[in-house]
């Protein structure tokens, strides 16, 4: 637990995520659903409440609408708290010009006068796109004890995987002595999560300092650790070893669903000492038909199904029509299913409506998508 | 309607006695029902749909389901700077000690029209829980206005066979107009074999209600809002205003069967939940429910955070429910958090919150009396339940 306004919490969910295609032409990434009833910044948004910090910024930009009406005021979490609370920070314009961003820790420096109202002594940054659960709060007391400037969680990966992320090189104390950026060969396997716990006067006088002379520091991983890193600011690794997951691609995506499915998946969802909280709706329990025949598969409320579901999620208010077959798929809120449609390895949109006869089958290595209230009422071969 | 022109009473002082053991901790009003609602989220996701916003609670006990249930009103947008929620407890003036009924004796429904004149409202809508429907208030709002009885109240045309003798229904003057509330054996059915159930809900200006309350602290009257407002009926005469939409009453274990099994018919499921009228509940952050490759679920109604490995027919599983292998559930009502043991087997059963069923037992009832097992109990040998 952290004390008052000891640590403030940034949630960086500005991010397009063009590698999402389709599913983020309308929507932000943090703002696509998961797991049947949840939003990918629900895992952060509940972390941050677990955690017992009460005030978070969700920094916004690209295409922010679903992802404000989600957060609301953000009582779904716990977080409206009458000193502390969700406030969604959206570019704007000022004397200065327009406060939009280009990177990670330019989108920091935007909100600076936010973040100097709440006036914290640590300053925690987060993205809004990733599936895990952790303790922020326990990575705090790490970083009093290394009296660091700066802690960056890091997660253990393959040497394969290691050339996909920013790697952390650290002394026998786990202080971080060098950092490479996708390395071809990669020296250790401490991959950064994107999760960075800094002192905030060090930071923003590093910030104002950049920004008022030259553009430099415009990225945490490009500009920022590599500058305290030059600069021998006590720069340490607090390494998570539990379930974490970059959802940032169609297969990501798919694979992490695919992974919620299993009973045996460690995130462990139904731990009620570390619940994932959304925002709720009211919504009528859901009816399984005569037909139904449903197996290996999540459902929530107010899901319709009359045919076959196999290893697949069903988010709010999906139906399925009589003799259609859901495979290894995961159906977004308000998806209409027709009558004998088949559905295989895909990811289906909010809203989006498939009609009767309709195939949408995709492969493990080329999961098929189907966009945001996108219509597909022809056979497709 | 002008803001805060209704306000809304619900009266959860109702007869529990034969409901029980379902009864036996919580007001009818609290009554488990669909899956995910209590009864009481009828009349309140009525009063949300119409916009009002200034509601009283009138609890027989401590309310602690109530409270629980109900929390600030927030779910049912009654957590307002603009009225809001309040919840009366003790009004069950049957456990009320002798010694304290002298002290109450003309100040028995002070709190009732202390919370109507701060209401500032125009007309006040009058409300039990009993009679499952989703009213559309508004439209009694009109109707009552374009009358100019003082009093109108509500039923549902039934067919006499669906009545029982003990059951209340209104009694209808060829104008359409109520003159009382009387048991079902002391009237006649109209000539297509109709009795008109009274839904025990009345509409009247507030005023008003506050005089029947007044004068019933003069007269030392300790009797029950309910009876108040059958007695505004006989005494003003009625407009009598048609509900035609689905409608359940509950008054004992069959009748609650019965109704929880008429839901899970697809035309019911969708007149009831999925009008322009939305019902409102508590909300829980659940997890999706997992249905493992074993189970095998057909025309059954299933709430989240559920577990299900078994086979479901014909049933009702609220949220939180889990379902070993090789079990059977049948034509049953398996409410929050109750676990199945592995090959049991459930038909014709109402199984309460929190019951735990061990392994291959065999829990039967019958449609016209099902096996009820009472909140939390723990049941791992059959001698148990064939001898209840």
């Amino acid at each position: 637990m952290t004390e008052k306004n000891e640590m403030l919490a940034i949630i960086l969910a500005g991010g397009q995520g063009t590698r999402l295609g389709k599913l983020t032409k309308s929507t932000a990434k943090p703002a696509i659903p998961f797991g049947g009833r949840y939003r990918i910044i629900d895992f952060t948004l509940s972390n941050c409440a677990n955690s017992g910090i009460d005030t978070v910024g969700v920094v916004t930009q690209y295409q922010p609408l679903e992802l404000n009406a989600h957060i609301g005021n953000g009582s779904s979490w716990g977080l409206d708290d009458q000193n502390g609370g969700v406030t969604v920070l959206q570019p704007f314009s000022s004397s200065e010009g327009e406060k939009f961003f280009e990177g990670t820790a330019h989108a920091i420096y935007q909100n600076i006068e936010y973040i100097d109202q709440q006036n914290p002594e640590y300053l925690l940054v987060l993205s809004g796109d990733h599936i895990y659960k952790m303790d922020y709060g326990a990575m705090l007391e790490y970083h009093k004890a290394k009296k660091a400037s700066l802690t960056v969680g890091v997660i253990p990966v393959s040497m394969e995987e290691a050339k996909r992320f920013g790697m952390m090189n650290t002394d026998e104390t786990d202080r971080i002595i060098e950092f490479e950026e996708k390395p071809e060969h990669p020296k250790s396997d401490k991959a950064s999560m994107g999760i960075y716990i800094f002192n905030w006067p060090t930071l923003r006088n590093y910030l104002t300092t950049s920004f008022t002379t030259n553009k430099s520091l415009e990225d945490f991983g490009k500009n920022v650790i590599p500058m305290y890193l030059a600069n021998n600011e006590s720069t340490y690794a607090y390494a998570f070893d539990g379930y974490w997951r970059d959802v940032g691609t169609i297969h990501s995506l798919w694979q992490a669903n695919m992974e919620f499915l299993s009973p045996h998946n460690s995130l462990n969802i139904g731990d009620h000492n570390w619940r994932i909280n959304s925002k709720a709706q009211v919504l009528p329990p859901m009816f399984l038909t005569n037909t139904s025949n449903v197996n290996n598969s999540m459902i929530v409320d107010s899901c319709y199904v009359a045919g076959e579901v196999d290893h697949s999620i069903l988010s709010q208010r999906v139906s399925v029509g009589t003799g259609s077959r859901v495979v290894d798929s995961m159906i977004m809120p308000g998806a209409t299913i027709g009558k004998n449609v088949v559905i295989d390895h895909a990811l289906v949109g909010e809203e989006a409506v498939i009609g009767d006869g309709a195939e949408v089958k995709g492969t493990e290595k080329d999961i098929a998508v189907v966009g945001y209230g996108e219509v597909l009422g022809v056979k497709k071969s | 309607m002008k803001h805060n022109s209704v306000s809304a009473v619900i009266n959860l002082v109702e007869p529990w006695e034969k409901l029980e053991p379902l009864t036996d901790a919580r007001p009818v009003g609290t009554l488990p029902f669909g899956g995910r609602y209590r009864l009481l989220d009828f009349p309140l996701s009525s009063i949300a749909n119409a916009g009002i916003q200034n509601v009283m609670i009138a609890s027989p006990r401590s309310g602690r389901s109530v409270s629980d249930h109900i929390r600030s009103g927030n779910d049912w947008n009654l957590d307002t700077i603009r009225g809001g929620l309040f919840n009366f407890p003790y009004n069950d003036l049957s456990l009320i000690a002798p010694e304290k009924k002298d002290t109450l004796i003309h100040h028995y429904y002070d709190n009732a029209i202390l919370f109507l004149k701060r209401s500032n409202s125009e007309y006040t809508v009058v409300m039990g829980t009993r009679n499952i429907c989703n009213i559309d208030l508004k439209a009694l709002l009109r109707y009552h206005k374009e009358r100019d009885n003082r009093v109108t109240t509500v039923y549902k045309s039934v067919d006499a066979s669906e009545v029982k003798p003990t059951n209340t229904v209104l009694q209808l003057t060829d104008n359409g107009m109520a003159t009382s509330v009387v048991q079902a054996s002391k009237t006649i059915p109209s000539s297509e074999g109709k009795l008109a159930k009274d839904l025990n809900i009345y509409l009247m200006s507030t005023v008003d209600l506050v005089d029947i309350l007044n004068e019933a602290n003069q007269r030392g009257d300790l009797i029950s809002l309910e009876r108040l407002m059958k007695q505004a009926v006989i005494q003003h005469n009625a407009n009598a205003f048609e509900y035609t939409g689905f409608y359940a009453n509950i008054h004992d274990i069959p009748s609650y069967y019965k109704a929880s099994m008429s839901i899970l018919k697809e035309d019911n499921f969708r007149a009831l939940f999925y009008s322009q009228r939305q019902i409102y509940t508590k909300v829980k952050n659940e997890i999706p429910t997992f249905f493992a490759k074993s189970s095998q679920v057909k025309g059954s109604l299933c709430g989240t955070g559920g577990y299900i490995e078994g086979k479901v027919d014909n049933s009702v599983i609220f949220r939180n429910v889990f379902i070993n292998r090789n079990s059977l559930i049948q034509d049953s009502v398996i409410m929050q958090g109750t676990r199945i043991g592995v090959g049991t087997t459930i038909q014709n059963a109402v199984i309460d919150k929190n019951v735990v069923i061990g392994p291959n037992l065999e829990l039967k009832g019958t449609p016209e009396e099902p096996l009820v097992i009472g909140k939390g109990k723990r049941i791992f040998r059959q001698t148990e339940v064939t001898n209840e």
